[in-house]
Formats: C-alpha cells, sequence, structure tokens
C-alpha cells in the first residue's frame, strides 16, 4: 500500500472520530489500518435494536480506487448482508463500479446504520429475504428479532 | 430439455447478476505502452472490413506512430493525461511546469465548490505536483519522456492523476452547466456526472472530452484531436477538434501543440504525427547578450531573461545568441568536394519540408543552397550526409524517370515554421511536379507541348524536316 494510501485511511479515521454516527464506536489498530473492527448498536428505530454488531471494513490495496470491503462477522437476518461465514454487504457506494475515490468511511458507517433502519429490498444479496421483507413483512420482522436475541447479544 | 423451457430461480439469477458484476475482463500489458510505428495498426485491419482497411491503410502517412493503453476502463482519461504531460515536455519550458502547477492549483475552488473538502482530493492532486515537479528536473537531464513513462505505467500514480482529471472536469462540467445540459439527453449536469465521470472506471465519452478539453487543455493553447475509427464511409478516419482552436487568444503558442487519441469503439490509444515527435533541446539560458551600439547611444541594454527566449525564437529574423546551439552537433563547414562522410551520430531532428516560397538564406552562417538540377543524377551522396530538408527538385526534364526526392544539407539555423508541408506530404505524391513556373510552361524545353515525350526541340531543325532537299542531311544527323 502506497504511502498515499496510508495517509488517507490515517485522515479517514481522523475524521470519523471527529464525526460518529451515534452508537458506533471503531478499534483502530496502526499496525494494521487496513482493516478496522467496528462496534455497532443496532439503531433503536429499526428491527436491530438492543443487538450489538461486530463489523469489519477492510481497506483493499488499490485503496481509494477500489472500495473499501464490508463485512458482518455477527450474523443478521437482513436482505442485504450475505447469509454465510462471510456476512459481505455490497451495494450503493460500495459497488465497485459505483465505487468514487474521494467517497469517505463516514459516509460508508452512516450508508450502514441508514440500511439496518430501512432495508433495501430491490438490491439484495439474500432474494428470498428480501421477498419475505416485501411480502410477509410480520415474518421477517420475527425472524430478524429472532436473530438478535440468538447472535447478537 | 427443448420441451420445457428451463427458468433459473431467484437464487440462480442474483447469483449471476453478481458474477456478471464482480466480471472484471483480464487486461494486459502496460499502462501505456512505448511508441511504435503505427504500419502496425495497419496491419491489425489488413484482413478486417474493407472500410476499416481502407482507412487504416491511409493512416501512418499521417500519423506516424501511435502508443497503446491499457484497455482497463480508464484508457481515455490516462491518454489524455499521458499526452498533457507529454506535449509539456515537448514545449521544452521548465518554467511552465511551475506555471500549470499555479494555473490548476488556482481552479481548487471549483473542486471545493462542487462538496469535496481539499483534505480529500490533494491526495489526488500531490501525484500530479510531483510529476509536474518530477518532469521540470528531468528535462534538464533529457529523461523526461522515460520519468513520465515510468510513472503512469505505475498504477497508483496514474490512478491518482486520472482522479485528480475526473474530479477537475466533474466540477467544470458542474459550474458550467449551462454549456453541457443540452448534450445530456434529459439527465441533469449532477447526476451525469456523478454517475458517468466520477466514478473508478467510468470511460470518458464525448462529453467528458469536450469538458477535460475546455478545462486543462484550452487555457494552455493544447489542442486535442480525437480520430474516430468506426464503420462510417469515408476514406479517412473522421477527426473530431476539441480544446485551443486556431481563434483563440493569440498569446497561446502558434500553431497549437496538439494531443491526438485513436478512438476505436470503446478503447482510446495515443496518435502521432511525425512532427510531434522531434526531440526538444531544453532552450539554452541567455547569456546577456552584448551589442555594439551607435556611439552615443546609451540606452542600457535588457538582456532576455531566460523564459522570453522561446517566444524571441518565434519573431521571424530574430535569433537568441549562440546560434546554434539548438542544433549541438549539426556541422557547419561547408565541403567544397563531395565526398561521403560517415554519418554523423546525430539526435535525431524532425525532417523539414520545405515551405512553398523559396528557402530564405540566414546569412549569418554559410550553407550549401539547394541548387535545383534539372536531372536525377545528381550526386546524393554528400547531400544525404545531414540530416536533411526533403526537397522536390522544383523543375525536372524527364518525365520518365521522377528524381527521388533530393536532400540537403540543413546546414543552417533554418527555423520552423508554420508554413511546413506536413510530413508524409510527399508519400501521395510521387509523380513529378509539372512545370509550374509560367516562364517555363511557354518554354520550347516543355516537352508538355509535344506529342513524343523524347523529342528533343534543340536537336530539330524545321528545314530539316520539311526541306525534301536536306531531307537526307536530317536523317544521317538523327542516325
Amino acid at each position: 500500500m502506497s504511502a498515499g494510501a496510508k495517509k488517507r485511511i490515517m485522515r479517514e479515521y481522523g475524521e470519523c472520530m471527529a464525526d460518529m454516527p451515534p452508537g458506533m464506536k471503531i478499534n483502530f489498530d496502526e499496525k494494521n489500518m487496513t482493516e478496522w473492527e467496528i462496534h455497532m448498536d443496532g439503531p433503536e428505530d429499526s428491527m436491530y435494536a438492543g443487538g450489538h454488531f461486530l463489523l469489519k471494513i477492510m481497506f483493499p490495496s488499490e485503496y481509494p480506487f477500489k472500495p473499501p470491503v464490508v463485512s458482518f462477522k455477527t450474523k443478521i437476518y437482513h436482505p442485504n448482508v450475505s447469509n454465510d461465514d462471510k456476512g459481505s454487504m455490497c451495494l450503493g457506494l460500495l459497488r465497485p463500479d459505483e465505487w468514487k475515490p474521494p467517497n469517505k468511511v463516514v459516509s460508508v458507517l452512516r450508508l450502514i446504520q441508514t440500511l439496518l433502519t430501512e432495508p433495501n429490498a430491490d438490491d439484495a444479496i439474500e432474494p428470498s429475504i428480501a421477498n419475505e421483507y416485501k411480502e410477509n413483512r410480520k415474518e421477517f420482522e420475527k425472524n430478524a428479532k429472532d436473530w438478535v436475541k440468538r447472535y447478537a447479544k | 430439455m427443448s420441451g420445457s423451457a428451463y427458468i433459473p430461480t431467484d437464487e440462480e439469477l442474483a447469483n449471476l447478476q453478481q458474477l456478471s458484476r464482480e466480471y472484471e475482463p483480464e487486461v494486459t500489458g502496460p499502462l501505456v505502452g512505448e511508441r511504435q510505428s503505427s504500419t502496425a495498426i495497419t496491419t491489425e485491419y489488413a484482413n478486417a472490413d474493407p472500410v476499416y482497411r481502407v482507412k487504416t491503410a491511409a493512416l501512418p502517412s499521417k500519423y506516424s506512430h501511435f502508443r497503446t493503453c491499457r484497455g482497463d476502463g480508464n484508457c481515455g482519461w490516462r491518454a489524455i493525461a499521458f499526452t498533457y504531460f507529454e506535449t509539456l515536455i515537448r514545449l521544452g519550458d521548465i518554467n511552465k511546469f511551475q506555471d500549470e502547477k499555479t494555473r490548476l492549483q488556482s481552479m481548487n475552488n471549483l473542486i471545493s465548490s462542487i462538496g469535496y473538502s481539499e483534505d480529500i482530493y490533494e491526495g489526488f492532486q500531490e501525484e500530479c505536483w510531483d510529476l509536474l515537479v518530477a518532469l521540470a528536473n528531468a528535462i534538464g537531464n533529457g529523461n523526461a519522456a522515460q520519468v513520465l513513462l515510468e510513472n503512469f505505467n505505475d498504477m497508483g500514480v496514474s490512478m491518482n492523476i486520472i482522479t485528480y482529471f475526473k474530479l477537475l472536469t466533474s466540477a467544470w462540467m458542474q459550474t458550467h452547466s449551462a454549456d453541457y445540459m443540452n448534450f445530456l439527453l434529459g439527465q441533469t449536469v449532477k447526476s451525469y456526472c456523478t454517475q458517468t465521470i466520477d466514478p473508478v472506471n467510468s470511460e470518458i465519452d464525448n462529453i467528458g472530452i469536450a469538458a477535460l478539453s475546455e478545462a486543462l487543455l484550452k487555457p494552455i493553447g493544447f489542442a486535442l484531436d480525437v480520430l474516430y475509427l468506426d464503420r462510417s464511409p469515408g476514406e479517412e478516419i473522421n477527426v473530431i477538434h476539441f480544446g485551443a482552436t486556431e481563434n483563440d487568444a493569440l498569446s497561446l503558442p502558434y500553431p497549437r501543440p496538439t494531443l491526438r487519441l485513436l478512438y476505436r469503439p470503446g478503447h482510446y490509444d495515443i496518435l502521432y504525427k511525425a512532427e510531434d515527435i522531434e526531440v526538444q533541446q531544453p532552450i539554452p539560458s541567455q547569456a546577456p547578450l552584448h551589442v555594439a551600439l551607435a556611439a552615443g547611444y546609451t540606452d542600457d541594454f535588457v538582456p532576455m531573461d531566460s523564459s522570453m527566449s522561446d517566444v524571441m525564437t518565434m519573431i521571424p529574423g530574430l535569433y537568441p545568441t549562440g546560434l546554434g546551439q539548438r542544433w549541438p552537433s549539426a556541422p557547419y563547414d561547408y565541403d567544397p568536394i563531395p565526398t561521403p562522410q560517415p554519418q554523423p551520430q546525430v539526435a535525431p531532428v524532425p525532417t523539414y519540408a520545405p515551405p512553398p516560397t523559396a528557402v530564405a538564406p540566414v546569412p549569418t552562417s554559410h550553407q550549401e543552397y539547394a541548387t535545383p538540377v534539372p536531372s536525377s543524377h545528381v550526386n546524393h551522396q554528400h547531400h544525404s550526409t545531414h540530416h536533411g530538408i526533403q526537397l522536390q527538385p522544383p523543375v525536372s526534364l524527364s518525365l520518365n524517370h521522377p528524381p527521388p526526392p533530393l536532400t540537403i544539407e540543413r546546414g543552417g539555423p533554418f527555423r520552423p515554421s508554420m508554413y511546413e508541408l506536413e510530413p508524409g506530404f510527399h508519400s501521395g505524391q510521387q509523380h513529378t511536379l509539372p512545370f509550374q513556373t509560367s516562364i517555363f510552361r511557354n518554354s520550347h524545353y516543355n516537352t508538355a507541348h509535344f506529342l513524343n515525350p523524347d523529342f528533343q526541340p534543340e536537336e530539330w531543325s524545321p528545314d530539316a524536316e520539311y526541306s525534301t532537299s536536306s531531307r537526307s542531311r536530317h536523317k544521317s544527323s538523327s542516325q
């Protein structure tokens, strides 16, 4: 990773600390600055309220010309998070063909929070959960809350 | 299988979509390649559609060289960025690099005005400033072209600069939206920039090229020609001009230094005319000029500052001190006996085609003149020993043996002229030039008057032809 990219990550970290979305905390290791650990509380106005989620943000070696990679280490029942051991989230500005080098990490954090409150069923990575979200909201909410209890306490 | 239609499940469709989204074609080759002869393009299309064949066959005569760019989705941006720096090198003026940094920095308020904070974009910019400094230093060492090529083949450097130029383009469009909104088919300028300019790996299109030319190239007086190689009817590749035009401010360099791109659907490469490839010597800084002025003339002489020297060279008849410094290895000595000389190892100096008017001798140095010799049997050995001017002899008596272009010694400091013929001009006209002077047209030496081109009027006597009495004499004389 180039010196410029490292400088950029340091700067992004500073900006996140100054303007942290509520309910989030970053574990930043200066020796391994390309991998951030995020502790996030489920937003109060969502099905995920009361849950505590661990996420990782990985900065690829081509950063900022490739998007950071966001993954949920805590299992979550959500149409935009893959239901596997990766728990990857890849939509909107995080998509490689939509990523813009000047995008900020703090806007990535905000995107994650917004998606927990309002899943985007039209751009889902888990079509069956998206379907349930659209057609059987009650069942979806029940499952989501159930998973919070099982995995995110 | 044939009876029942196969309907993929949602999961499978999602999987396929995911795969196609993540698909990245295998791209190879250097980000920016070495310059090579454009006959390679002709060869590439030798077996292609006749339209392509005709168009690419005509290409090398006008555009002698080209350079490939890797087709990674940024080739157009990279090609323009690369040729921008390359054209700065070609100008050879070290001060220009600092001027460009100052000018580009002054546009930062445009980028800030579309909502990017300076601490984000300065990272991209710094790479651009570093390269400008590195190139300015390298010009003195004579390896600027090498430094540029190495930097652009570094993915980090080239992506930083491309990203910066994209931000500049985006900012320019959004702050000049009236100029572009009518070309966007109903899209707003903002959404166009968000979707088409800003994302990484989004290739430049015509609107982007126009905006980048306005922001980056036009103010410094650079023009950009894009050649579109497509299947449209015609024998030559269509060219679209961007950037500075003939009508822009006269303070800009003339003729406009021109960047050239070759567009083939989905891909851009860099093109060169032969005249673009000259090796620019650094302009030597001036020693104060001492002039023996008339007695009593007391004005203090103000030496030119070095940044003026390039302007001075453009004034006809004026030439800075150190005549010949820009032709460091050009031999001046007149060689009265035309003997073959070993080819001096000179830096490649461009071939200048003759201006349409007679070459005006520069009185300050002795030199050889092109003597029009009415025959192809001149001694070429001597003339071809130096880098030379390609000259067609103005007159020729032989219709059957068109003389090859004469090469005459470029012994004197002829200035480059805007009236030069384009290199390759002669390649299309290998036939002998017709007798052009009005005097010669009426001359009886002009064989065009006679049905038999071998007819020699000075050997012909009408008396002998028509007088029956002397017929035998004529016959004997002609045998």
